[in-house]
């Protein structure tokens, strides 16, 4: 019942976390304030949450954690604007939250982590894709 | 102490809501007293135009985000377990964090007086005023930091009181059984989670721009201050029935206890509910009247801000249908809740008033403005509150309050309020501006301000009264009881105080009015439906 309760709460904590990025890269788009980043370099980055969210899937929380931590560093290594940097605390936060909750809470953590992946596919695709276009 | 500090109880929490919102309220009250003596007379000038801005920055602010919505917070973490017959809230530790995070933002925003700039870009800090080139010291960006932590604390609780409505609920309760107040705190509770976001984005760009060069909303660098107006009213206007539903929730438990009837058409005034949340996502753009938003688009905003006094006007009748025929027993409560319903028809009035966009362009930034919020919320939420207050103190302290006492602040309130208030409609038609620190000697002006000062200073004294009430009966009153008012939902089954845990027994719940069913078992609810 614990365990439930958190997922349902954590699935509503996305609710907000949705309109808040939408409404960010609504803006981002509308004045094309596109930070440069390489298409390469884009998809590399772009790779590893998505493996991290496979491993997640896994349950491989140490994997989920270091290619979690590799991408935020990538992120933060290849690009620099108030979008990316408000990202980075979201997956930072994640990756603590990572290290430190019971595994009774993973269930709960990993509609966040996936949520947060398809964020990143979101702006990738939409403010740095349509950005070159 | 200790126990308060690290309380995760939701009595506990909400009480701790509740302090908080009032010890915030008192400082709101003595900025507001501060513009009213500036105003009390033409070409005052007892405080600088800089000071003035700051006071009413910091009074709206203060209304708003660290007295309204906490406040009701409180009495929703308070009330809805009890109300729905659990032991707890769902994620008790959640509701401490939220608490903490909402007073460190209150703290946060009032340590900027310290810094020497307190904000003064008004409470919804327009663009592109509130950038770093005219507003030049650190207030804003305290205003900015303050509100995202607010921003969190809300959310927080809001997530809260969703899953325990929707996962803790006594056997046998129903949606369809819930209180009304339950009802009203649960939708306002989802409109939370769209709305907030909203301000947060704005805030993040705000901060961008003072504090990273940024450009979103600098016109001179292609950034646009519309996109601020935009983004802040979509949170601002769905904000305005955030801090009204779950007012409009506790009238409904309050007026049918008094006059002796089950709430008139319950269902109508949870779908009521419902349609106003929906309503208040396409409504913003009426704040943004005065900008050229281009004819459709006005024609469209204005149609809906009309539509929404249709539900809202909807409760007003179903309060009166329940009053009509009942026995009503005028106590302090039930009168603070039947002026409430006529203080907010006022300000329901205007509000439609302006929804037409030719008086909106006339009577825009005057103080027509400043009279419809204060009826709106003052004469609403405030009253409701005050009405809340009376009706379930017994609950929270175990004490009846004092009804003399009672009846005096009372008429003192209402005194006072319409006094402030009422006159600031004619001086907003005249053409008096908002938010200008003194204004000229002109026909008129003078001594209307001057009645708003004195009934300003009547509310005051009334508010005095009423805090000595709770005090002196907190130490003197009479005990309560478990159930002073025979009323008929849950939370007056658990003993006033309620103990640590909220019912020995969960109870068995078949109809809207559980505690009328234990007390008629000859003729419950339940057999009539």
């Amino acid at each position: 019942m614990t365990q439930k309760r958190a997922q349902l709460g954590m699935a509503l904590f996305l609710i907000p976390e949705a309109v808040f990025f939408f409404l960010l890269i609504l803006a981002f788009s509308y004045f094309a304030a596109i930070p440069y980043l390489s298409s390469r370099n884009g998809w590399l980055l772009t790779v590893l949450p998505l493996a991290s969210s496979l491993s997640m899937w896994r349950g491989w929380r140490w994997m989920t954690i270091a290619l979690g931590a590799v991408f935020l560093i990538g992120l933060l290594g290849t690009s620099s604007s108030p979008l990316t940097a408000i990202y980075g605390l979201h997956i930072l936060a994640g990756l603590i939250a990572l290290a430190i909750v019971p595994a009774s809470a993973l269930r709960a953590l990993a509609l966040y982590w996936y949520f947060f992946t398809a964020v990143w596919l979101a702006i990738f695709l939409i403010v740095y894709s349509g950005g070159a276009a | 102490m200790k126990a308060w500090l690290c309380a995760i109880d939701h009595k506990r929490v909400g009480i701790l809501y509740i302090l908080s919102a009032l010890l915030f309220f008192l400082a709101g009250g003595m900025e507001a007293m501060v513009m009213r003596a500036q105003l009390a007379a033409p070409n005052l000038k007892l405080i600088t135009p800089e000071i003035y801005n700051q006071m009413f920055t910091m009074h709206g602010t203060t209304m708003i985000f660290l007295v309204a919505m906490p406040v009701l917070t409180g009495f929703g973490v308070y009330l809805v377990p009890l109300m729905i017959g659990a032991n707890e809230m769902a994620l008790p530790r959640l509701g401490a964090l939220s608490f903490w995070l909402q007073l460190f933002g209150g703290v946060l925003l009032y340590i900027s007086f310290a810094s020497g700039s307190a904000p003064a870009a008004g409470w919804f800090s327009y663009a592109p005023l509130s950038e770093k080139a005219f507003s030049t010291g650190a207030g804003v960006d305290y205003w900015a930091l303050a509100l995202l932590l607010i921003t969190g604390g809300v959310v927080g609780s809001a997530i809260n009181l969703i899953v325990t409505v929707l996962t803790e609920r006594a056997p046998g309760m129903t949606m369809r059984l819930v209180p009304l107040f339950v009802w009203s705190t649960f939708i306002t509770s989802v409109m939370i989670l769209f709305a907030l976001p909203a301000l947060a984005a704005a805030l993040v760009m705000l901060l961008s721009d003072r504090l990273l060069h940024a450009r979103f909303f600098d016109p001179a660098q292609g950034g646009s201050p519309l996109l601020w107006q935009h983004y802040f009213w979509i949170f601002g206007h769905p904000e305005v029935y955030i801090v009204v539903l779950p007012a409009f929730g506790m009238i409904s438990e309050i007026i049918p206890v008094f006059s002796r009837k089950p709430v008139f058409g319950y269902p109508f005034m949870a779908t009521s509910t419902v349609a106003i949340a929906f309503l208040s996502y396409g409504v913003w753009a009426h704040h943004m009247f005065a900008v050229a938003l281009g004819r459709n688009f006005l024609a469209v905003f204005a149609a809906a801000s009309m539509l929404i006094a249709v539900p809202t006007g909807m409760k007003i009748f179903s309060w009166i249908a329940t009053m009509w025929g009942g026995a009503i027993r005028f106590s302090t409560a039930m009168m603070f809740a039947v002026a409430f319903l006529l203080e907010f028809t006022i300000g329901g009035l205007s509000g439609v008033a302006f929804a037409a966009v030719p008086v909106d362009w006339q009577l825009t930034d005057t103080y027509f403005v400043v009279a419809h919020i204060h009826y709106v919320l003052f004469g609403g939420t405030v009253f409701a509150l005050l009405a809340a207050t009376h009706y379930w103190f017994p609950k929270m302290s175990g004490r009846l309050m004092d009804d003399k006492l009672g009846r005096s602040s009372f008429w003192l309130i209402v005194l006072g309020f319409n006094a402030a208030v009422f006159v600031q409609h004619f001086l907003g038609l005249m053409g008096m501006t908002r938010r200008v620190y003194t204004y000229p000697n002109l026909p008129w002006f003078g001594p209307l301000n001057l009645i708003s000062t004195v009934g300003a200073a009547i509310l005051v004294f009334g508010i005095f009264i009423f805090l000595c009430n709770v005090g002196m009966s907190l130490l003197f009153g009479a005990p309560a009881g478990d159930d002073p008012w025979n009323a008929w939902t849950l939370e007056w089954a658990a003993a006033s105080p309620p103990l640590q845990e909220n019912f020995a027994e969960i109870p068995e719940v078949r109809s809207r009015r559980p505690l009328w069913d234990r007390k008629h078992p000859e003729a419950p609810d339940w057999m009539s439906v």
